[in-house]
């Protein structure tokens, strides 16, 4: 049985969703310098009692990360957060399903529980 | 107390972070995230003129000065705690909305648009090519429309740009796989004009999709989606766009142009029924600005 980082609903990740099944680099604003497990969680766990209000169950349940690093560089300079950093994930085989949601690089990320994160990224300027 | 309701979301990471909003009386408004912390349900808002705001999703106009701009100098914080579809309650704030140290950092313009994935359930429903795309033109700033001189204009461009990249690709293959009238493999067809409360248009490719014609235009809607992505570095998109066809860069350039002097921006999505993933493309109206002018 798979299991992922967070508890999931029934049929969570969706069909649409693909097995990253690869390399692939993704970025992630953090607030920690070196990342902390805590950067990776979902808006669901940091919400737990709050009731969504675009996004799915589903989608709140996973992780936002964006394809170029540009656009978390943004995030940062709109959020004006002083302790706020971009970091570079490098996905691989057994990191999860991944979905295009949002924007052209905006992707939902569901990491599966046994993916250890923190050893695959690293804050990048 | 005022309330709205969400609208649009414009920007979305973890969660919503900025996002346009209108009140009962058809008043227009803006909210941003202002935490603590990226993750959040409590938002800065305050009124926009439409126009404005429209202004704001072409990459026009930058986010603090929008929210600058609310009248009267008025703000509001909302916290979102219902979730759904339950109105936002506005708590007025005092002060000028210049003075809130939450006000976000200056240069913020979106870039991008969300999309969803309308045109990979289309090509998988309609087992075809499917290319959809979405304007930001003037005339839609309160409602929903575009001019039939833009709508025309914009299809009659892109339709020449396919052309373009299709004629390009066929020009790479050894002369037995040649077609003879690649152009006229790359030809789509309307069919979903305007969707219904939406200015989002459908495009099918003409031909069915077990033919040759459709599998050109797979390779020519890949050259499209690079000559695109050469306005994510706007610095060296010419160096970028060299290795290209005269004739293919002139029709991009073309299509920029009309962007550029309609103000609009464009954003699309395509997909045929066996990927896995639409793939994603447009340019802002302000890139199609600085574009045109270097």
């Amino acid at each position: 049985m798979t299991l992922y980082r967070e508890p999931l609903p029934e049929d969570c990740p969706p069909p649409q969703a693909v097995e990253i099944d690869g390399p692939r680099i993704v970025y992630r604003l953090v607030e920690n310098d070196p990342p902390a497990d805590a950067d990776f969680s979902s808006w669901r766990a940091l919400n737990p009692a709050s009731p969504t209000r675009t996004a799915s169950e589903c989608q709140s349940r996973g992780v936002s990360v964006y394809s170029r690093p540009r656009d978390v560089r943004k995030m940062i300079e709109r959020s004006g957060a002083a302790e706020a950093w971009v970091c570079e994930v490098a996905l691989d085989r057994g990191a999860g399903r991944i979905q295009k949601t949002g924007g052209r690089s905006h992707y939902t990320w569901w990491p599966l529980a046994d993916f250890d994160i923190l050893a695959r990224c690293q804050v990048v300027p | 107390m005022k309330a709205i309701k969400l609208t649009e979301v414009l920007l979305y990471y973890d969660g919503v972070q900025v996002f346009a909003g209108q009140d009962t009386i058809g008043g227009h408004y803006v909210g941003v995230g202002i935490g603590p912390g990226i993750v959040t349900n409590r938002y800065m808002v305050t009124g926009a003129a439409p126009e404005r705001l429209r202004q704001f999703r072409s990459g026009l106009l930058d986010l603090r000065t929008l929210l600058l701009e609310s009248p009267e100098g008025e703000w509001f914080i909302t916290v979102d705690k219902e979730g759904g579809d339950t109105p936002l309650f506005l708590e007025p704030q005092s002060g000028l909305v210049g003075e809130c140290d939450c006000l976000p950092g200056p240069n913020f313009t979106l870039d991008d648009s969300p999309i969803d994935d309308r045109a990979l359930r289309e090509a998988r429903e309609r087992h075809n090519i499917v290319f959809e795309f979405r304007l930001q033109p003037p005339e839609a700033a309160a409602a929903p429309r575009v001019r039939a001189d833009t709508l025309a204009g914009l299809l009659q461009r892109l339709q020449t740009l396919l052309k373009c990249a299709g004629e390009s690709v066929a020009g790479e293959m050894s002369p037995s796989q040649r077609p003879v009238d690649a152009a006229a493999l790359c030809l789509m067809d309307v069919v979903a004009p305007a969707a219904a409360g939406s200015f989002r248009v459908l495009l099918e490719a003409a031909q069915p999709l077990d033919t040759f014609g459709p599998r050109l235009l797979l390779r020519a809607l890949g050259r499209v989606d690079a000559l695109f992505a050469t306005a994510d570095d706007p610095e060296q998109a010419a160096e970028l766009l060299k290795p290209y066809p005269p004739a293919l860069t002139a029709a991009y350039c073309k299509l920029l142009q009309f962007l550029a002097e309609q103000q609009t921006s464009l954003w699309y999505a395509w997909a045929e029924p066996t990927c896995r993933d639409a793939s994603y493309g447009g340019i802002s109206a302000a890139t199609a600005q600085l574009l045109t002018q270097t």
